[in-house]
């Protein structure tokens, strides 16, 4: 076979040996010292270039580093801080919802339109849409005896939800609840403020079911 | 045969190769079986796509154990055999000494290819690991990292104990990829599969070492091949060497940070990605070192060179492409499409590969004293794997830029975007059936090559009997 | 690279750095995410996988189907994730802290995997996915040596898969899952992130308009 056909010269012919490999190489590192003595690390134009990619990567990780922090996923995004977490965590519609879910809606039904002849409507009622002093009051300390909700009468019973109650609702659940009831069904957007929740319950304190009769003397 | 003839036409024949002929020749054969293999189940999960029930009856080849059992037989058994017997030839005939300890790396040998073995019956049996690049399953692992440690000895220690003061850069990257490996292994063996970390600290760490893989082990023994083999063909010095150690330490300090890129949008802390974004610039400068300083491959004709040229051209466009595909805003169209594995061939099957089969080509007449037996198999080879990478990297590349506009911009139901992307997938298929066929063709003719030699040992046709180097 | 001790030195200092400051930092970050209690509902987020599901979280790993499926939702505005009803937010980290081994994926030849009990507007049933799995589709492989062909003794299992057409079995015997498939479908039905952690929420600027401020 002849030489062409091979793909590769072989062992037979070396134009560089092993050893002027070495030597020729380590020359090109090595021959740098200028006439002051300095060693030159690398041609000015790679190194200005190599500088650049430093800066441009530098900056780009000041500006996307999500600050290093473990929960930020979104590189625009920022560090979370300390308490605003759950300012934002408990969003009263959402906390209300399932407050009512759980607690409300086996007789006020998830629609919000009751179950007659015992359990009034919410959806529309002039109480829902009235004072919040009175369904505040409901909700602690619970009703008993017959309502009027929008021209019908109703009789039945509803239990404390307030704390030291069964359900050991917090100031904090009823304010919730009631705010969603409210826009939900009375399209009032203010929220009933867990302030006014444990105002109301210092005044009051732990008492017996509220009747109809005695809410409506109250503004 | 344009290579220009010089004044030094001494035989290219180092004292210390007889010694380690029998070794070398073990771990390049062992390589190319695992070739041979990898391509096999390449081209299997290649028609698995297009075609999704092709032998997916057989509870072994499904395709998800077919793919790992592709990338174990490659990176493992391919690259791996193929990188540290080059590692440790020019680590021995750069420092100047022949190889010491020879005999532990062929036990190494024997119990790396024997414990992949056993790697591969278990992925088919179920004990695959889950972690991409990492799903040997665990028992064998550490079998592995000891094998590995001494198949590496013999590298280390002529490293250590070189005649030399100074080095060259290919002795650099063979050094460290031996010397790194058991280390960020054990580590990474440690944190997934003995006392494994907490939710998605796993994907991080599996994501870190598959890239550490081929940023700190594999490609390195390439580069190193590279680095030895060019100058050594073209005759030349190798142009803009000054800025060499620069370039080894990019790619050392931040190549294994860059495995972030494929993490975008996803459930691990901003910081991750953009981290590999920044290792992805810097790794330019890398990239522009390389093509300075291997620029001198286009001169040559020797398929050889024509291997280093392709590589070479290879590595660069992958570096580039994951660079510009690492931003967010591109990422998010490339990210879980078949674009990630056509850039994932371009690196392994076209840069990876190219480099190692120029360094075999390369080296296997020199351990062994002999031509190669049938050189125009290997010649159909270079032909073949060139076509077949470009091909398959192509197709892929199609198939993954189509899936996008499929996946991200429509509504198309999933069960159709495979169907629509049929062309792209076939012409993938023939791609790898083009790699198979080649490398099928260079393991014959390394079985020939080898076989001659044996018969005529002792022969020494073309040893001078001792050459002063 | 005179220096000989220097040098390895220097290469293992450089994987260190790395090594600790990806992996070891993020363990120190995401290692001891807890459950996030939510006042509303008085739960705790993530739920544990249950058993099966949790067995079926190994044979997902040792089929590989993380080489075309993802576990991860990306975020409103990557992608078509929201679009096709994958999930409504991006998923966290907190979303894998009770998985053995997370299994995010890194292709999408299938699809996302991450909610698929809660995917809208309709989640598949156990029932489609054995049937999927036994017999495959024009895109995804058949798993049929996950289930087993039995001849029908006395009455016929409440839980063989309903199949007609070629798969049908013949007439007298049925096709059971193993226990392997049922973990696995256990396992898909279980994997799902519905809750929104204060972490997972979009950026303000990103959702100017966001629907539950408004309503």
């Amino acid at each position: 076979m002849s030489a062409s056909q091979r793909p590769d010269p072989g062992p037979d012919r070396s134009p560089l040996s092993d050893d002027a490999l070495q030597a020729g190489h380590e020359q090109i590192i090595g021959k740098q010292p200028d006439e002051k003595g300095k060693y030159r690390l690398l041609p000015l134009n790679l190194l200005f270039l190599f500088s650049g990619l430093i800066f441009i990567g530098g900056t780009y990780l000041g500006r996307f580093s999500g600050h290093f922090h473990p929960k930020v996923f979104n590189e625009y995004g920022q560090p979370p801080k300390a308490g605003a977490a759950a300012a934002v965590a408990v969003d009263p519609l959402v906390l209300g919802k399932n407050v009512y879910v759980q607690v409300c809606a086996a007789c006020h039904q998830p629609t919000g339109l009751g179950l007659p002849p015992a359990f009034p409507p919410l959806a529309g009622s002039e109480w829902v849409s009235g004072s919040e002093e009175r369904i505040i009051r409901i909700v602690l300390h619970g009703l008993q005896g017959p309502i009027k909700v929008k021209g019908v009468e109703y009789v039945g019973a509803m239990p404390a939800a307030g704390p030291g109650s069964g359900y050991n609702l917090s100031p904090e659940k009823v304010a919730a609840v009631l705010t969603y009831v409210r826009k939900e069904w009375g399209g009032i957007e203010t929220p009933v403020s867990v302030a006014k929740v444990a105002e109301v319950r210092g005044k009051e304190g732990n008492r017996q079911p509220w009747t109809a009769a005695e809410l409506e003397k109250i503004p | 045969m344009s290579t220009p003839p010089t004044q030094a036409s001494a035989a290219d024949a180092s004292p210390f190769d007889g010694g380690a002929r029998w070794p070398l020749t073990l771990l390049a054969g062992s390589a190319l079986v695992w070739l041979v293999v990898g391509s096999l189940l390449a081209l299997l999960t290649g028609i698995q796509l297009h075609t999704p029930s092709f032998l997916a009856d057989c509870s072994a080849l499904t395709h998800g154990r077919a793919q790992a059992w592709r990338e174990t037989a490659f990176l493992y058994g391919w690259a791996g055999n193929a990188g540290v017997g080059l590692g440790l030839w020019i680590l021995g005939r750069l420092g100047g000494h022949p190889l010491r300890a020879l005999n532990w790396a062929v036990v190494g040998t024997v119990f790396w290819n024997l414990g992949l073995l056993f790697g591969l019956i278990g992925i088919a049996t179920g004990s695959m690991t889950g972690f991409a690049g990492l799903q040997l399953p665990r028992a064998v692992q550490p079998v592995l990292v000891a094998a590995f440690c001494a198949m590496a000895l013999p590298g280390v220690l002529a490293w250590a104990g070189r005649k030399r003061e100074g080095t060259y850069a290919a002795q650099w990257y063979a050094a460290a990829a031996l010397f790194l490996l058991p280390w960020f292994w054990t580590a990474t063996q440690a944190v997934l599969l003995w006392s494994p970390l907490r939710g998605v600290v796993q994907t991080v760490a599996a994501s870190w070492h598959a890239q550490s893989v081929v940023a700190l082990w594999l490609m390195p023994l390439a580069l190193a091949a590279a680095y030895y083999v060019i100058p050594k063909q073209t005759g030349k010095l190798l142009p803009g060497y000054d800025s060499a150690p620069l370039a080894f330490w990019t790619l050392i300090v931040v190549g294994s940070w860059t495995f972030g890129r494929h993490l975008i949008g996803g459930p691990v802390p901003a910081w991750i990605p953009t981290m590999a974004v920044v290792a992805q610039c810097l790794l330019l400068f890398h990239f522009l070192v390389i093509w300075l300083n291997f620029r001198g491959a286009f001169a040559g004709g020797s398929v050889t060179l024509q291997y280093m040229r392709f590589g070479l051209v290879a590595y660069l466009l992958t570096g580039l492409a994951e660079t510009i595909t690492s931003f967010r805003g591109i990422a998010v169209h490339t990210q879980f499409t078949l674009f990630g594995p056509a850039l994932e061939a371009l690196l392994l099957q076209g840069a990876l590969s190219m480099f190692l089969f120029g360094g075999l080509v390369h080296q296997l007449p020199r351990v062994t004293g002999r031509h190669w037996a049938l050189p125009s198999f290997v010649s159909g080879h270079a032909s073949l794997v060139m076509l077949g990478v470009v091909v398959s990297v192509l197709s892929l590349g199609w198939a993954g830029l189509a899936q996008d506009a499929l996946l991200n911009h429509s509504q198309t139901p999933f069960a159709e975007i495979l169907v629509q992307l049929k062309m792209p997938l076939l012409l993938h298929s023939a791609g790898q059936f083009a790699l198979l066929a080649g490398n099928v063709l260079l393991l014959v003719a390394f079985l020939r090559s080898a076989l001659s030699c044996c018969q005529a040992e002792g022969a020494s046709v073309l040893r001078p009997a001792s050459s002063a180097s | 690279m005179k220096n000989r001790p220097l040098f390895l030195f220097g290469l293992f200092l450089a994987v260190l750095t790395s090594w600790a400051g990806f992996v070891l930092g993020s363990h120190g970050q995401l290692g001891s995410l807890t459950p996030f209690f939510d006042e509303a509902d008085g739960q705790s987020h993530p739920a544990r996988l249950p058993g099966l599901a949790a067995r079926g979280q190994a044979v997902y790993a040792d089929l590989g189907c993380a080489a075309c499926h993802t576990q991860q939702v990306r975020r409103p505005g990557f992608g078509s994730d929201q679009a096709r009803g994958w999930g409504e937010r991006q998923s966290v980290a907190r979303d894998y802290i009770f998985h053995a081994q997370p299994q995010l994926g890194a292709s999408r030849l299938g699809p996302d995997l991450m909610n698929l009990a809660g995917r809208k507007p309709q989640a598949p049933s156990a029932e489609e996915l054995h049937r999927l799995l036994y017999t495959g589709s024009a895109a995804h492989p058949a798993f049929p040596f996950l289930y087993e062909t039995r001849e029908i003794a006395g009455e016929a299992s409440r839980q063989a898969v309903r199949l007609t057409g070629a798969a049908a079995p013949k007439a007298g015997s049925e096709v059971v899952a193993t226990e392997r498939a049922q973990t696995l479908v256990a396992y898909l039905l279980n994997v799902n992130s519905g809750f929104e952690y204060p972490e997972a929420r979009p950026l303000p600027a990103q959702s100017p308009a966001s629907p539950e401020a408004k309503k």
